[in-house]
């Protein structure tokens, strides 16, 4: 028994920021790496379920990016993953959410999984379509924003709810090999020690590229996205204030407002 | 036979042979008892881990002789009862050594050398001693009793704070059954000494050796008065002495057979304990050895013997309950109770012929004898309990021990875990990116000197609270304009500080603790400079007595010493004295830690301040609640919590007008305290530093604020 477990290493922003000289991204000097929040959860939910079985159960995760994301991969290995796969080639560069997902699914092809665990989505980018889009590049069955999972290895279906709007919940049955996005608060993940994040990094991270998936480079990066990045920019600050006074000066400063917006002057 | 040599005890007079012989053979089933009893709990011992103990041999018995001798340990916030425990200290010892030398005169001396010495005036001399010692002996022990009987003093309260009524072990009545069995043993033993002694005057009361001698033992000539005055003859008192004789031996040996099996052993264990005492046991934390395969305790084979021989020498005299800040607000933890669960479990698992299965060994959890984790996670490494323990049972790094296998196992509050990790990833625990560790300085009217780029004499640890907490920025930002106007050339490590790690340590987080402290050790290591100061005494105590593990060996002092230094050189002076009635809240990590008791008191003196101290103060000063990452963990709900159990304390201070702090995050605690406690508008926190800034207005005013 396998599970697949797709991890981003996402960016967060520090307090001053500045853009890259091309305007399409935050310049990499001021961002704080680190594993998206949603893949904690997912890998958790891996590591319970290999907990609860006693062990047979082997966990991959798995990520596409360069030598950077080892540091994410490391991480899930100091928490519970078996092995660690990162696909990386420089041609995927630029890859979007969909060019990202035809990378896993190649890679799930290649590992043959019986789950295939996601977030629902990334914290820095927040497009929530990989997990699903990976699913549709398999054909395999899928189910979005789990917040809860129940699964026997071995089984061939697994049921699992989630949370539609006005508190309802959705209970599914689902066969396997399925792709599951997962959403936080489904499990409580646990914490990878110093320590064992410093033995995770003797433990190999296995490299993929293009050719091991047999993938071409039109498939992925820019070439194989089919959206682009503009720009990426902080919009001018809207403005407030707030009104003081007795309700007629105040009633007067809001239509002064009111004139001075729709240009009635 | 001279005269002088008839002066002396018959030890078996008129005892026919076979009594005799009935006696040596109960004496050494006695002692084969006793050695029986050793050995299991030296092969107890065996079982833990390796020890490595701090300092050379002979000076830590000399210390160890020197505090059983003076009993300063004992008698510290309980005088009376450490007195009379140097009654019966010294009562038992005294009588002990007068047993033993009769042994040595009549089973050795005697018949293998000839060697006489216990008569005449020799064996008055004994018998007036060995008498008083008798008074001391009970006059402590009826102390002890009262004590326990009538004045019932709550840390002698057995009930556990981490365990509920109807817990099999809620409040240990077989403690309270031993503890009686124990004095009233011992005061049988003393006060049947007497008896025999009365019945012997009595009995030889014809022969002048023995009755012109009697008031010698003025005990026993009193008695003996006493007795013939009831009509007891000769005859009589030969017979009261006979049936004396056998119970007062046969329960004096049974105390000897029985000492390794209760709690009579800490006369020995608790003179092992203080002679293995490390005095930088809470300060100064173990770095995990690199053959250790698991951080931490899981098993209780995985403490060190040293450990299990701390276990064995409580005496459940409860100081360290009665000194415990988390204990005080209703926390699931007392630090006896847990080296006496950790005892009992010892007790049941590792003095057995076979050591049970691994299974079995495993002491976290709520079993009877295991430790739970709430119980681990309400400590705050205050070193309250380590600090006042009089037999040097050094709970805190038992405590960290065990957390550390709940940090490896994960088992720990969520926002406790996300801090850690925050720390990691950011090197600080306000999630705060690095390059903002200096953000403070902008607001200042002058540059502060980047010590990574240029030379300074005095290098500010600044350390996180300071850093970044808006509040305590301010004072950073004040005490720099001190240093300025005090002409202090000095420097900060802006992005290159990360957090000190004292209190990462003190969670357990052992492989956080060392990435902090190479990382420190390594900016340190790139700057010039004479010496580093700090106002904050949690990196304070770290850098001071735990980077020198690491390879950072720095002059370090508290800020509080600095600005002393810099009065003292008339390089700051009091133009405005304050005049205030202050309180002052010794810091655990300057106190306790490093006895740092002096200097923020001169300093409030010199500022004009009257210090009203409050009742817990200086080594018994009472934990804001923050220490041992407690600062990161929410405190339950509705309970008390410390700081406002210690502000509520300061609130009794009548006319007080402000509470001193000299730490960062007694600031933060104690501010908070004031307001929940409703004690917001009667006086005031404030830090030493900003109360020198009011008694020396600044040509240009501190900070700027802005």
């Amino acid at each position: 028994m396998k599970i697949l477990v797709a991890v981003k290493q996402v960016a967060a922003l520090e307090e001053d920021f500045e853009f890259r000289a091309d305007g399409r991204d935050v310049d990499g000097d001021f961002l704080v790496m680190d594993l998206n929040e949603w893949d904690d959860y997912s890998l958790e939910e891996a590591v319970k379920i290999k907990e609860a079985c006693g062990g047979a159960v082997e966990i991959v995760a798995v990520s596409v990016g360069p030598p950077t994301v080892d540091e994410a991969l490391r991480k899930c290995l100091a928490k519970g993953a078996d092995r660690a796969v990162r696909i990386w080639d420089e041609a995927m560069r630029g890859s979007d959410s969909i060019a990202v997902a035809r990378i896993l699914a190649a890679a799930a092809r290649a590992e043959a999984p019986d789950l295939l665990f996601a977030g629902v989505q990334s914290s820095d980018q927040a497009v929530a379509a990989t997990g699903i889009a990976t699913a549709g590049f398999l054909g395999w069955p899928h189910a979005a924003v789990v917040s809860q999972f129940t699964y026997t290895p071995g089984a061939a279906t697994a049921v699992l709810r989630r949370e539609l709007e006005g508190g309802l919940l959705h209970e599914l049955e689902i066969r396997t090999p399925a792709v599951l996005t997962i959403q936080l608060g489904i499990n409580t993940p646990r914490y990878a020690s110093l320590r064992s994040i410093k033995q995770a990094a003797a433990k190999p991270i296995e490299l993929r590229t293009l050719a091991d998936l047999s993938l071409n480079a039109a498939e992925v990066g820019e070439a194989g996205s089919s959206a682009r990045v503009r720009r990426m920019y902080v919009p001018d600050k809207g403005r407030a204030e707030l009104i003081e006074g007795s309700a007629a000066e105040q009633a007067k400063r809001l239509a002064a407002i009111i004139r001075e917006s729709t240009g009635a002057a | 036979m001279s005269r002088s040599e008839a002066v002396t005890r018959i030890l078996f007079e008129a005892f026919p042979a076979a009594e005799v012989r009935l006696f040596y053979v109960l004496g050494f089933a006695a002692c084969a008892a006793f050695a029986y009893g050793v050995y299991v709990q030296v092969r107890k011992y065996r079982r833990g881990a390796p020890a490595a103990l701090a300092g050379g041999m002979w000076p830590r018995l000399g210390w160890m002789i020197a505090r059983v001798l003076d009993h300063r340990t004992v008698e510290r916030r309980d005088p009376a009862a450490g007195g009379a425990h140097r009654l019966i200290f010294y009562g038992f010892t005294l009588l002990f050594i007068g047993t033993a030398t009769i042994t040595l005169q009549y089973d050795i001396l005697e018949p293998l050398f000839g060697v006489r010495f216990w008569y005449g005036r020799f064996y008055l001399v004994f018998s007036l001693v060995l008498d008083l010692a008798g008074v001391a002996l009970i006059a402590g022990l009826l102390y002890m009793m009262v004590r326990r009987g009538w004045l019932k003093p709550p840390k002698l309260d057995y009930a556990r704070p981490d365990r509920s009524p109807g817990d099999p072990d809620f409040d240990r009545p077989q403690y309270r059954r031993e503890d009686w069995a124990f004095l009233w043993l011992l005061l049988i033993i003393g006060a049947t000494g007497y008896v025999l002694e009365a019945a012997r005057l009595v009995w030889l009361q014809g022969r002048a050796d023995v009755w012109d001698t009697r008031w010698w033992s003025p005990v026993g000539a009193l008695l003996a008065a006493a007795l013939r005055g009831v009509g007891l003859g000769p005859a009589g008192g030969g017979a009261l002495r006979h049936g004396l004789w056998w119970f007062h031996g046969l329960i004096a040996l049974g105390f000897i057979a029985l000492i390794p099996y209760t709690k009579v052993k800490h006369v020995f264990t608790a003179m092992g304990s203080l002679m293995v005492r490390d005095p930088l046991a809470a300060q100064r934390l173990a770095r995990i050895p690199e053959s250790q395969a698991a951080p931490g305790v899981a098993a209780i084979t995985d403490f060190t013997w040293k450990q299990l021989l701390n276990l064995d020498a409580c005496t459940r005299c409860g100081r360290c309950h009665e000194a415990c800040p988390a204990r005080a607000v209703g926390a699931p933890l007392s630090p006896r109770d847990v080296i006496l669960s950790l005892r009992e479990f010892a007790h049941a698992t590792l003095e057995s012929g076979t050591l049970p299965a691994a299974a079995e060994l495993n002491v976290h959890g709520k079993s009877p004898g295991q430790v739970a984790q709430e119980t681990l996670w309400s400590c705050r490494t205050c070193m309250a309990c380590v600090e006042i323990c009089p037999v040097a049972v050094e709970h805190v790094p038992i405590i960290v021990q065990l957390r550390r296998k709940l940090v490896e196992d994960g088992a720990m509050d969520p926002l406790l875990a996300k801090t850690l990790a925050t720390i990691h990833k950011t090197g600080n625990s306000f999630g705060e990116s690095r390059r903002r560790r200096g953000a403070w300085t902008k607001a200042l009217p002058f540059p502060v000197k980047d010590a990574r780029r240029e030379p300074v004499d005095v290098l500010w640890f600044v350390g996180d609270y300071a850093s970044f907490d808006p509040r305590n920025q301010k004072v950073t930002q004040t005490f720099a304009a001190l240093l300025a106007e005090a002409g202090v050339d000095f420097g900060i490590l802006y992005d290159g500080e990360s957090n000190a790690g004292n209190d990462v340590r003190r969670v357990g987080e052992e492989g956080l603790y060392e990435v902090l402290a190479d990382a420190n050790v390594a900016a340190l290591g790139s700057a010039t400079f004479n010496r580093v100061v700090t106002t904050d005494p949690h990196s304070y105590n770290t850098i001071r007595n735990e980077y020198p593990d690491f390879g950072g060996r720095y002059p370090i002092e508290h800020y509080t010493t600095l600005l002393e230094r810099l009065f003292a050189a008339g390089r700051l002076k009091v133009t405005q004295p304050l005049r205030y009635r202050v309180t002052f809240h010794d810091p655990c990590h300057l106190g306790r830690f490093n006895q740092g008791y002096e200097a923020p008191r001169q300093l409030l003196a010199l500022l004009g301040c009257e210090l009203v101290e409050m009742g817990r103060c200086r080594s018994n000063s009472f934990c804001c609640g923050a220490g041992g990452g407690r600062i990161w963990i929410p405190d339950p709900a509705g309970g008390e919590k410390p700081a406002q159990n210690r502000i509520k304390e300061a609130a009794a201070i009548p006319g007080l007008q402000v509470y001193a702090v000299s730490c960062p995050k007694d600031l933060t605690m104690f501010e908070d305290a004031l307001k929940t406690t409703g004690n917001e508008g009667k006086f005031v926190v404030r830090e030493i530093i900003e109360l020198v800034r009011e008694a020396l207005p600044l040509a240009a005013p501190a900070g700027a604020h802005a």
